[in-house]
């Protein structure tokens, strides 16, 4: 996933299911982060009055996530660490959903704590791992890379779950662990730092046999350093922690499993159940007893009674019987924290309970009852936000019976043609323009847009279409009228898209037809045009397309089939299945040649691991997890027929990963989505803003823009000689720009090989040469090459990108403007963005993310804001930007070229705010050589440095500006970066700045054209506004200019926002507010 | 064509019948079936607190090779750890007899053996927590606890089936090497593995290159079974595999495991099947 990529997501009516798997709260008590089974993790935000929003759903794990735990110390960092079922780890920023770290190791944990010693360690410390192996692993919490680990000398197993005990008496850190057999161990942790460092084995101090199984929790008391808590499954004990002498024994209740518990307060407890119930006991001193004796002979020791305090209560529907769930306790002290108790069900469900401070029992003794304070799922958040939660086919539900959306069942992308074809549970397949419908379910008057949609119904399945298959896109030898589809009831259809006749049907028996697959086209099967379907019995049948024959059906499978692989030589077909075992295929006769299990069919499976076309990863990662397996490393021997030759594979289950960049080649690309064990899928919108800009200027945009194609050939000359000029001073600058580019070539941003020279394409793309050369290298991965691209879609796909990035609402007039001159039309709501920290690592804000943050609230005014912080760092950007060149004379009236502006300024602050740490530093440190002497005379390393980075922001800008004003510019874009702004915050902060500036000069050539030609009677009002707004323009054209300072300029143009809406109130403001909160208000 | 249609209401109701049947009877029975097997399985693995209290049984088993006997084992297994071994080498050259055995303080961890065992009680855990009380609502539900129930079973399997693939100086460094009274000479490794249901020992006899040695040398990657002539570093020395000697023995209790796995792999994966029939229904309409 290229770093320039811009994501909006169509969620839809349904929220993706989210089974809460494991679940925390951040330190500061506002983020609630759960992970799920389906691999996603998600992002809630806790308001300070305990209210609950989803906020961002993260993508990552390819499978399902078992623990997440603290990452950092959280007022530092505010990391978080997640690890999935096959040995995934991934290191969350949870501030902006961005992955910082991940690593895939051999091993699955299921509880991972977070440790740091500040005067004893270096680095960012320390994450102590247990789980699917034996004793205690030690992780480096910045690099993800296995440091040491601790070993127990007796009788080593598999560890349930550990706590650390900071204890303040004896000034020593220890770990303490139970194992599955119901060992207690402890190690010394503040003290054997050192041996770990130099990797010497440390071994336990003490160990203890605890007599019971299924260990879930253990607890130290930090009030009164004595008393250790374990709860396992069926009981809870506590142990005084000097001797480990139980003290008591609580047995549960039939039918009832404990899950975990905390220590409250000193002498207090909560424990908490598998299904969602808490207790809250005070435990009483006594006095000797009886029945208990020490097993050494020593004294008698006290015992401990429980007595019931209180009990949480749960949700009226759960009564007759409550959902499995995973809970945890969050103690915090400080004043404005909570002590909060949460669980997140396998439902997606989350509910707090705030637990008093001193929680108390009824007045007749009885046990009281703590409310819920809170309750939310996914769910909740789209029923809240339905503006938000549009579908990309939403308004097709209008053309139906009228009663409820069409449930779409399966989708798929054709970029060639931009149409979106989804198959609906119903039986009927939709075709649609992707980019016309994804502009009518996001922007206002899309409702004009929607009754002028051109789409096909494609009538022939009786039940749900389930799998879809464009075989052009994947060969471009084949017919590009061809579409196959396949139903729920073993049914596949192949249909010519563009009559919408059925050209053949084929009736499989074998089930629902749960996938569709094609040979890759640089595979030469004897025959190319096999379509291969995989079924519910787990057969797979084989469809020649061309002859519109069915071959044959393979059907032996026992289990579902997880990769179907061929053997280009001998044409064979061979399949992998989920319990590992291969069958081999002879594709000719249809005959099962022969059927392999264990050790053989893995090196079957794995003689194509340099294929070309789909890394088996993820499949074998089932076969080759834990720890020294290694996978098989020794290569297929040579007396095995099927030998080195690389034969390509298709992964059957693709996993819900927002990969892929390779089968994304166009500047705009709709990408469905589906999660695990549902069949609710969303979709993607992906706008590539680095192709967007270089097909922009590639392509005689302005012919597609009717009202200003007066100007648009005085505008191409005039792009060509900027570009031109470029070239030259890139020519100019490419000694220079050795060193910038070497290092950009070292960054580690990941990119697919296809684009490995990404970041000097930056660098050199508008050279037109350079740019063919690229193109042919493209082509030869793409089937299809960019350029194919209409220029109406392209600049149809800029506008809808940049209507979804621009905050609107924050001066109507503004956005009055931008819908004028821009011919952008405004959201209808805020957006869904998302973001991508890397090939398969993605964010994406859920419905409703706009009011997690509490400033924002409540103001329907503003769409789309991303936080309150972009106004201000767009202000600070407006006070940088050079008054008089902000924006190319000429330029003002032609919204294609402006439009092409402001993207290649996106894309320079994308790229500056994304740029790697060790690269930025080289900048940074050079700013500031320059600052500090004037005059360069420092190591001849910073000239090259400053001097390329010029280049490099020249060619993300339109006019080579004064150096002191790039300078300024840029440095205020990695001062953000170092701030930690976000790069959506930064984006759209540097947006609304230009277009301000831009209008601005808009504002000023209609004033002194007043009757001129530019401005339409659409907004007949605004042309009245228009000479007082000139004047405090002006004004505030004056105060900046007159004061350098940051503080008075950003002051004085809030103030005159305001007077501006002060004085629109009464003509524009109060209808239009109106209708946004009459729409808003049925979520409510 | 009948099935071709979209069901009649009448049908519909028959279907939701059916698939309510299914939730709330034929799945708890099928993971009653499930929890029977696995106990048997962790029977086998003589899990501690399954009902058998005290130290795990020793068994004895006599490791040989059909080929030669230049190599006789006599292992005991306790639970997942070798408690004793007797191992008598004859050498190929002078048919001088080595006795080696553990030292009478020491046992080894059959890690493959732990894990399984581990695995398998994983598994019976996540199907404990679902017992006939508990009511399913949707087949999603149920598909994601096979899921995570096959995901642990495969995993034991898998254990059992796939030894640890070790490089030369790994086998070396093991602690089984320093295991055995009289310490075994520098010339010779020792590994122990299980193999699906086989109790397997490796006895490598070594040899160190001369450092003049013309023989082009390359370490060898990691492996289940190393052959001669592989060669590898260890400390300041170069040494290759001049005889490789394995002898194995069935472990009667460890096919049983398999057999019960490999039961159980196909229940789950029935189970999931009848589900996956009512699929239209349950992913829209969860009851």
């Amino acid at each position: 996933m290229r770093s320039s990529l811009q994501a909006v997501t169509l969620w839809g009516k349904k929220a993706p299911s989210h089974s809460i798997t494991t679940i925390m709260i951040t330190d500061d008590q506002q983020t609630i982060v759960t992970g799920s089974q389906e691999g996603q993790l998600c992002l809630w935000s806790l308001s300070p009055d305990l209210k609950i929003s989803a906020k961002e759903l993260l993508f990552g794990h390819s499978a399902s996530v078992t623990c997440v735990a603290r990452a950092r110390d959280f007022s530092k960092q505010p990391y978080v660490v997640s690890a999935a079922e096959n040995g995934e780890m991934c290191v969350w920023n949870v501030t902006n959903g961005q992955c910082v770290e991940k690593a895939t190791l051999p091993y699955r944990h299921t509880a991972i704590c977070y440790y740091h010693c500040s005067f004893r360690m270096t680095g960012e410390g320390w994450l102590l791992c247990c789980g699917e192996y034996q004793d205690i692993l030690i992780i480096d919490a910045k690099t993800l890379v296995l440091v040491h680990t601790f070993t127990s000398s007796q009788s080593p197993d598999w560890i349930n779950c550990m706590c650390i005990v900071h204890s303040m008496r004896i000034q020593e850190d220890s770990l303490l662990v139970v194992s599955v057999t119901g060992e207690l161990k402890v190690w010394d942790l503040s003290s054997s730092i050192n041996s770990i460092q130099e990797k010497q084995d440390v071994y336990e101090k003490e160990s203890k046999f605890l007599d019971s199984l299924n260990c879930r929790t253990i607890r130290f008391c930090t009030y009164t350093e004595r008393l250790l808590l374990v709860v396992f499954s069926r009981c809870w004990k506590v142990y005084d922690y000097c001797d480990f002498s139980l003290l008591r024994t609580e047995v549960s209740g039939s039918g009832q499993f404990f899950a975990g518990g905390e220590v409250l307060a000193a002498h207090r407890i909560i424990i908490w159940t598998e299904d969602g119930h808490s207790y809250i006991y005070q435990l009483l001193n006594s006095g000797l007893s009886k029945s208990i004796y020490p097993a050494d002979g020593r004294v008698l020791k006290e015992t401990i009674y429980p007595h019931l305090l209180c009990s949480t209560s749960v949700q009226e529907n759960k009564l007759d019987q409550s959902l499995p769930c995973v809970m945890g306790y969050m103690n915090e002290r400080k004043e404005p924290f909570y002590k909060v108790l949460f669980s997140g069900e396998v439902s997606g469900r989350i509910t707090l309970w705030h637990i008093p401070d001193v929680p108390v029992s009824k007045f007749d003794g009885s046990p009281g009852e703590i409310p819920i304070t809170t309750t939310w799922t996914l769910q909740d958040n789209f029923d809240k936000h339905h503006i938000m939660s549009q579908s990309i086919i939403d308004y097709f539900s209008g053309f139906k019976d009228g009663a409820g959306t069409v449930v779409v069942t399966s989708s798929e992308y054709v970029p060639g043609l931009d149409k979106l074809v989804c198959g609906c549970e119903d039986g009927n397949i939709f075709i649609t323009q992707a980019l016309s419908a994804a502009k009518a379910g996001l922007l206002e008057g899309g409702s004009l847009l929607k009754d002028s949609l051109p789409y096909k119904v494609l009538k022939g399945h009786h039940q749900s279409v389930i799998s879809l298959l464009y075989p052009h896109g994947l060969s471009s030898k084949l017919d590009q009228s061809w579409l196959v589809s396949g139903d729920q009831d073993s049914c596949v259809i192949m249909w010519d898209i563009f009559t919408e006749e059925i050209l053949h049907k084929f009736f499989l028996e074998a089930g629902p037809v749960t996938s569709l697959l094609m040979p890759p086209e640089n595979f030469r099967l004897r025959s190319n045009q096999v379509v291969f379907c995989v079924c519910g019995d787990h057969s797979v049948a084989l469809l020649h397309l061309e002859e519109r024959r069915f071959l044959f059906c393979a059907r032996k499978h026992l289990f579902p089939v997880k990769m179907i692989k061929w053997h280009p030589v001998e044409d064979f077909l061979i399949v992998g299945c989920a319990d590992d075992s291969v069958y081999i295929w002879e594709i000719e006769t249809g005959t099962l040649e022969r059927h392999e299990t264990g050790e053989r069919a893995r090196i079957i499976l794995n003689c194509c691991d340099d294929s070309q076309f789909l890394k088996p990863e993820s499949v074998l990662s089932v076969a080759s997890e834990t720890q020294k397996h290694k996978s098989v490393e020794q290569r297929p021997s040579s007396s095995y027929q099927f030998g080195p030759i690389p034969c390509p594979g298709l992964q059957v289950e693709s996993s819900c990963k927002v990969a892929d960049a390779k089968s994304f080649s166009g500047p705009f690309n709709v990408l469905p989505v589906k999660t695990k064990w549902s069949n609710i899928g969303f979709h993607i919108l992906l706008f590539d803003l680095e192709n967007l800009v270089e097909l922009l200027l590639s392509t005689p945009v302005c012919d597609s823009d009717p009202p200003n194609s007066f100007y648009g050939s005085e505008i191409l000359r005039r792009a060509k000689s900027t570009v031109e000029k470029k070239t030259l001073t890139l020519k100019r600058n490419k000694t220079a720009c050795g060193s910038l580019s070497a290092e950009a070539q070292a960054k580690p941003v990941s990119e697919a090989p296809a684009q490995g020279d990404n970041s000097i394409v930056v660098l050199e793309e508008y050279d037109g040469i350079k740019r063919q050369k690229k193109m042919k290298s493209s082509k030869k991965t793409h089937p299809k090459p960019s350029r194919k691209f209409d220029a109406n879609l392209i600049i149809d796909a800029a506008k809808l990108l940049l209507s979804c990035l621009l905050p609107w609402g924050v001066d109507k007039e503004l956005d009055n403007l931008c819908i004028k001159h821009l011919n952008i039309l405004k959201l209808q709501g805020p957006v869904s963005l998302g973001l991508a920290s890397n090939e398969d690592h993605f964010s994406l804000m859920l419905p409703g993310w706009d009011l997690c943050n509490a400033e924002v609230k409540k103001d329907y005014s503003k769409v789309n804001l991303f936080s309150r912080k972009v106004l201000e760092l767009s202000n600070k950007y407006t006070s940088t930007l050079p008054n008089q060149a902000g924006m190319p004379r000429g330029l003002e009236n032609n919204c294609d070229a402006t439009i092409i502006y402001l993207l290649r300024r996106l894309f320079l602050v994308n790229k500056l705010v994304n740029m790697p740490v060790d690269l930025a530093y080289g900048i940074d440190s050079s700013f500031k050589m320059d600052s500090v002497h004037n005059k360069v005379k420092s190591p001849g390393n910073d000239i090259l440095h400053i001097s390329s980075f010029y280049s490099y922001l020249r060619n993300g800008k339109n006019e080579p500006h004064l150096p002191e004003a790039d300078v300024s510019l840029l440095k205020l874009i990695s001062c953000w970066r170092d701030q930690s702004v976000q790069v959506t915050e930064a984006i759209q902060a540097v947006l609304l700045a230009e277009v301000q500036q831009h209008m601005k000069t808009l504002r000023k050539t209609a004033v002194n054209s007043e009757p001129g030609s530019v401005t339409e009677n659409d907004n007949y009002q605004m042309m009245q506004m228009r000479p007082k707004m000139e004047c405090t323009e002006e004004l505030e054209l004056q105060c900046i200019t007159d004061s350098l300072s940051l503080q008075t300029s950003a002051s004085l143009v809030k103030h005159d926002s305001d007077s501006n809406s002060a004085n629109f109130q009464d003509t524009e403001d109060v209808p239009d507010r109106c209708v946004v909160k009459e729409s808003e208000s049925p979520g409510e | 064509m009948a099935t071709a249609m979209a069901p009649t209401a009448v049908e519909r109701a028959v279907l939701e019948e059916e698939f309510r049947w299914l939730l709330h009877d034929e799945v708890h029975a099928v993971l009653r079936q499930l929890q029977d097997i696995l106990k048997e399985a962790s029977l086998r693995f003589t899990l501690p607190g399954s009902g058998m209290e005290g130290p795990a049984r020793q068994e004895n088993f006599i490791l040989g090779s059909s080929g030669t006997d230049q190599v006789k084992g006599v292992l005991t297994l306790q639970g997942d750890a070798l408690s004793q071994a007797d191992v008598n080498l004859k050498m190929p050259r002078n048919n001088q007899l080595l006795h080696f055995a553990f030292r009478e303080d020491k046992q080894w961890k059959l890690q493959q053996i732990q894990d399984a065992r581990n695995h398998v009680s994983q598994a019976i855990y996540l199907l404990n927590n679902r017992d006939e009380s508990y009511q399913f609502r949707t087949g999603a539900e149920v598909l994601k606890l096979m899921d995570a129930v096959m995901l642990q079973l495969t995993r034991a399997r898998n254990r059992l089936t796939t030894p640890a693939t070790l490089t030369l100086p790994e086998i070396a460094a093991s602690g089984l090497t320093r295991m055995f009274t009289p310490a075994l000479p520098s010339d010779l490794l020792v590994n122990v593995y299980i193999n699906l249901n086989k109790l397997c020992l490796t006895v490598y006899q070594l040899h160190t290159l001369q450092p003049n040695s013309t023989k082009n040398f390359r370490p060898a990657g990691g492996s289940v079974l190393h052959s001669p002539g592989a060669m590898f570093e260890w400390g300041s020395q170069r040494l290759e595999v001049s005889h490789v000697h394995k002898v194995e023995s069935v472990i009667p209790w460890l096919n049983d495991a398999l057999v019960f796995f490999t039961v159980s792999l196909q229940l789950c994966q029935q189970l999931k099947d009848k589900i996956s029939v009512f699929s239209s229904y349950w992913s829209y309409r969860p009851f």
